[in-house]
C-alpha cells in the first residue's frame, strides 16, 4: 500500500464490482479492498461449509448432503432480467466471456390461493385460470396498447399523456378486475406494492415493455436468466474486469478505516498500519456506517430441498411473487429457487429462498406463506437484515455508498443504483443501448 | 484433421508477481515478449489450438491479471481448471519457495475431485538473466521438489529468448487432456448472452 488513487473502493458487492470494473475502463486508478477474504460481500455465494458457519456456528455441514464445494448458495437471490440492465452492463463491458447463464424456466405468481404461471405465450394465456374469457379479451387489449406503444409517436397514445394519468385511470379505462391488476402490476411489472396504481402510468408500461422484452430475448418460458455457479459469480468477473485494466485487488484487509482531513473531505484509507490516498471512496454502507440510514429490513428463509417447489411443473428454477394483497401485507412476497441445473447444488438438490421487506420481529412466522409453498424441506435457515441508504453529500466529502439490496427476485433497481453512482462519481452517463444484433458472440 | 468433438481445455498460470507469467503466455501465443515490467495490466486469457496425435484442442490459458499481487484470487478463477502451471523465476528463491504456497491454494479453491493425482507443471523462468550469473535456484532443487509433489514435470524456461516454452505448453497440453473426464459431465444447456439477437417484442396477448 502506501501510495496513491483515484478511487478506493470498498467492499466487494456486485455494485462494488461493477463500479469498480467500469472505472477502471475509463483509466481511472482504482485500489478495491475487502475485509473478508472471498468477493461479494453481502452478494457473495456461500459453499455449505461457510453456510453452516454462518446459521449454525459450525464448520461442518452434514454428509449427506453432498460435498460443501457443489454449494452455491446466493445470499441476496435474485434472476437477472434478459433484457434487463444488467444484461445491457454485462454486454457493455464483455463481462459475459467470464460466465456462462441459463434461461429460468419459471415465473410465476400466487393468485386466487394457488401458484400459477404467468402465461408466457397467447396459448397460455387463452388455457390461463388466471383470468376469465371476458377478461382474456380486456386484458388482451390492454396488452395490445401497451405492446404499440412508442413514447415517441403518439398516433399509440390513444389520446392518454401516461406521464399524467395513473395507473389506476389507465387500467379502469380497459375495466380490468383486481386480481388481473394484481397479476400484471406485481408479476409482470414487478412492483413491490400497490403504491404505483396512484403514479402515473408510464413506469408500469415500460416494465411490462421491458418483461415482454425479456420474455422475447431468449425465446424461453419466462424472463429471467440466471448464472452458473450463482450470483457470487457477477461481483468475480466484473472484479476481474477491473484487474485486467489495471485495478489492484487487496481482500481480507480487515478495519478498513476511512481518513477525512479537516474539512471533512476523504483523502486516504488506513489499514494494518498503512495508509493509501485517494481522491474518492466507492463503498457500500457497512463501511461508513455513520453515513447511512436505515430505510428498513428484509426477512428471508434459505432452504435446501430434494424436490422442485410443488405446482410449478417441476421447474428446475422458478420464480414465485406473492402480490401483497394476496397476503394482506404492505409488501409482496418473493419465491425463488435454483437448482443442481444451474450448478448451484449437488444432482438432484433445490435452494429455495423466500424474501420480503420485513413488517415484524419474527421471519420464521412473516415467511410462512412463502415457506408453506415449498413443500418438505431438508435444511431451512432463517435470517433478517438492516438496509440503509445514504445520508451523506458526496460533493462535500467525496464518499459515494451504494444502498443496501432489496428484496426483490430482480437487479433492476440495483443496476440503477449502480448507474447512479456511476454519474455522481465521473459526472458522465453511461449508455448501456447495446445494438444486441451487433454484440460479439461470447468467446467459449 | 477435424477433430470429432473440439475440446476447450482450461489452464491457469500461478505464481509470485514478476515471475513472468504474463511474458511466457505471451510467447507461447503470441510470439512476443516486452522487457518493460509492469504488474500485469490488460492480461486477460488467450486461447490457442493445440493438435495432440491427430487430434485439435484449444487451449484456454488464464492469467492472473495481477490479482495474486495481494492474494485476492476469487474461486471463479479457479473453477474448472485441466491443468495448473505454477512459475517461479530462477533468480527468485523466495518465488521458488512460495510455489509450494500457490500448490496449495489451488488445491483449496479449485478443490479437484483427485488432489492426489491433478496435474501440475513447474516453470523455472527466466534462466535467461545475466546469461544465468545470477541464478539461485539450481535445476536439481527444483526437480526434488517437484518429485517430492507427486512427480510434477519441470521445465526451464526464458520467455524473452523462447526457450521451452514450446515443450513446456505441449506438456501442459497433454497433461490437461489427461485430467478432461471420459464420460460426459453433466452440462448444463447454457445461452449465449451476447450474442442472442432482439427478437420481435411479443407480450402476453389473448
Amino acid at each position: 500500500m502506501d501510495e496513491e488513487y483515484e478511487v478506493i473502493v470498498l467492499g466487494t458487492g456486485l455494485k462494488e464490482c461493477i463500479l469498480s470494473g467500469l472505472l477502471s475502463v475509463d483509466g481511472v486508478k482504482v485500489l478495491h479492498m475487502d475485509r473478508n477474504d472471498y468477493y461479494g460481500g453481502e452478494s457473495t455465494s456461500l459453499n455449505l461449509n461457510q453456510l453452516w458457519k454462518k446459521f449454525r456456528g459450525e464448520e461442518k455441514a452434514p454428509e449427506h448432503l453432498g460435498a460443501s464445494r457443489d454449494y452455491n448458495v446466493d445470499m441476496m437471490p435474485k434472476f437477472m432480467m434478459g433484457n434487463g440492465k444488467l444484461v445491457r452492463t454485462l454486454i457493455h463491458t464483455d463481462v459475459t466471456k467470464y460466465l456462462s447463464f441459463k434461461a429460468v424456466d419459471g415465473s410465476y405468481v400466487f393468485v386466487k390461493g394457488k401458484v400459477q404461471k404467468v402465461p408466457a405465450t397467447p396459448m397460455e394465456a387463452l388455457k390461463s385460470s388466471l383470468m376469465g374469457i371476458f377478461e382474456k379479451r380486456r386484458a388482451g387489449k390492454f396488452f395490445s396498447f401497451v405492446q404499440e406503444y412508442d413514447e415517441k409517436d403518439p398516433k399509440t397514445h390513444d389520446g392518454m399523456d401516461l406521464t399524467r394519468v395513473t395507473t389506476k385511470e389507465l387500467i379502469a379505462k380497459y375495466g380490468l378486475d383486481g386480481n388481473t391488476i394484481d397479476f400484471i402490476g406485481h408479476a409482470v411489472a414487478l412492483h413491490t406494492n400497490d403504491q404505483h396504481l396512484d403514479q402515473p402510468a408510464f413506469d408500469t408500461v415500460m416494465r411490462m415493455k421491458l418483461y415482454a422484452e425479456s420474455l422475447a430475448r431468449f425465446q424461453g418460458t419466462s424472463p429471467y436468466i440466471y448464472p452458473l455457479y450463482g450470483l457470487g459469480e457477477l461481483p468475480q468477473a466484473f472484479a476481474r474486469l477491473s484487474a485486467v485494466y489495471g485495478g489492484t485487488y487487496m481482500l481480507n484487509k480487515p478495519e478498513c478505516k476511512v481518513e477525512f482531513d479537516e474539512g471533512g473531505k476523504v483523502i486516504g484509507v488506513t489499514s494494518e498500519g498503512e495508509t493509501a490516498k485517494c481522491k474518492k471512496i466507492v463503498c457500500d454502507p457497512s463501511y461508513l456506517p455513520n453515513k447511512v440510514r436505515k430505510i428498513g429490513r428484509v426477512a428471508r428463509a434459505i432452504a435446501i430441498m430434494s424436490h422442485p417447489i410443488p405446482n410449478t411443473n417441476d421447474s428446475h428454477s422458478v420464480q414465485v411473487i406473492i402480490p401483497q394483497k394476496q397476503l394482506a401485507r404492505k409488501s409482496d412476497m418473493y419465491v425463488f429457487c435454483c437448482s443442481y441445473s444451474h450448478n448451484v447444488a449437488p444432482k438432484g438438490k433445490f435452494i429455495a429462498f423466500v424474501s420480503t421487506d420485513a413488517e415484524t420481529d419474527n421471519p420464521q412466522t412473516e415467511l410462512k406463506p412463502g415457506t408453506d409453498l415449498l413443500g418438505p424441506v431438508d435444511e431451512i435457515f432463517f435470517d433478517m437484515y438492516d438496509r440503509y441508504e445514504p445520508v451523506n453529500e458526496p460533493e462535500l466529502d467525496n464518499c459515494f455508498i451504494s444502498t443496501s439490496y432489496d428484496a426483490t427476485t430482480h437487479f433492476e433497481t440495483t443496476v440503477a443504483d449502480v448507474l447512479n453512482m456511476y454519474t455522481l462519481i465521473t459526472g458522465k452517463q453511461l449508455d448501456l443501448s447495446v445494438d444486441l444484433s451487433a454484440a460479439s458472440a461470447a468467446e467459449e | 484433421m477435424a477433430s470429432r468433438r473440439r475440446v476447450l481445455l482450461k489452464v491457469i498460470i500461478l505464481g509470485d508477481s514478476g515471475v513472468g507469467k504474463t511474458s511466457l503466455m505471451n510467447q507461447f501465443v503470441n510470439r512476443k515478449f516486452s522487457n518493460q515490467y509492469k504488474a500485469t495490466i490488460g492480461a486477460d486469457f488467450l486461447t490457442k489450438e493445440v493438435q495432440i496425435d491427430d487430434r485439435i484442442f484449444t487451449l484456454q490459458i488464464w492469467d492472473t491479471a495481477g490479482q495474486e499481487r495481494f492474494q485476492s484470487l476469487g474461486v471463479a478463477f479457479y473453477r474448472g481448471a485441466d491443468c495448473c502451471v505454477l512459475v517461479n523465476d530462477v533468480n527468485v528463491m523466495k518465488s521458488f519457495e512460495n510455489l509450494n504456497n500457490w500448490r496449495e491454494e489451488f488445491l483449496i479453491q479449485a478443490s479437484p475431485s483427485d488432489p492426489e493425482n491433478f496435474p501440475f507443471v513447474v516453470l523455472g523462468n527466466k534462466t535467461d538473466v545475466d546469461g544465468g550469473k545470477s541464478r539461485v535456484v539450481t535445476e536439481k532443487k527444483a526437480k526434488s521438489w517437484c518429485a517430492s509433489k507427486g512427480n510434477i514435470p519441470y521445465f526451464e524456461t526464458s520467455a524473452k529468448d523462447g526457450v521451452n516454452v514450446d515443450a513446456a505448453f505441449e506438456c501442459i497440453a497433454k497433461n490437461a487432456l489427461k485430467n478432461e473426464p471420459e464420460e460426459e459431465v453433466y452440462l448444463p444447456d447454457t445461452i449465449d448472452v451476447a450474442g442472442a439477437r432482439q427478437q420481435r417484442s411479443t407480450g402476453c396477448e389473448c
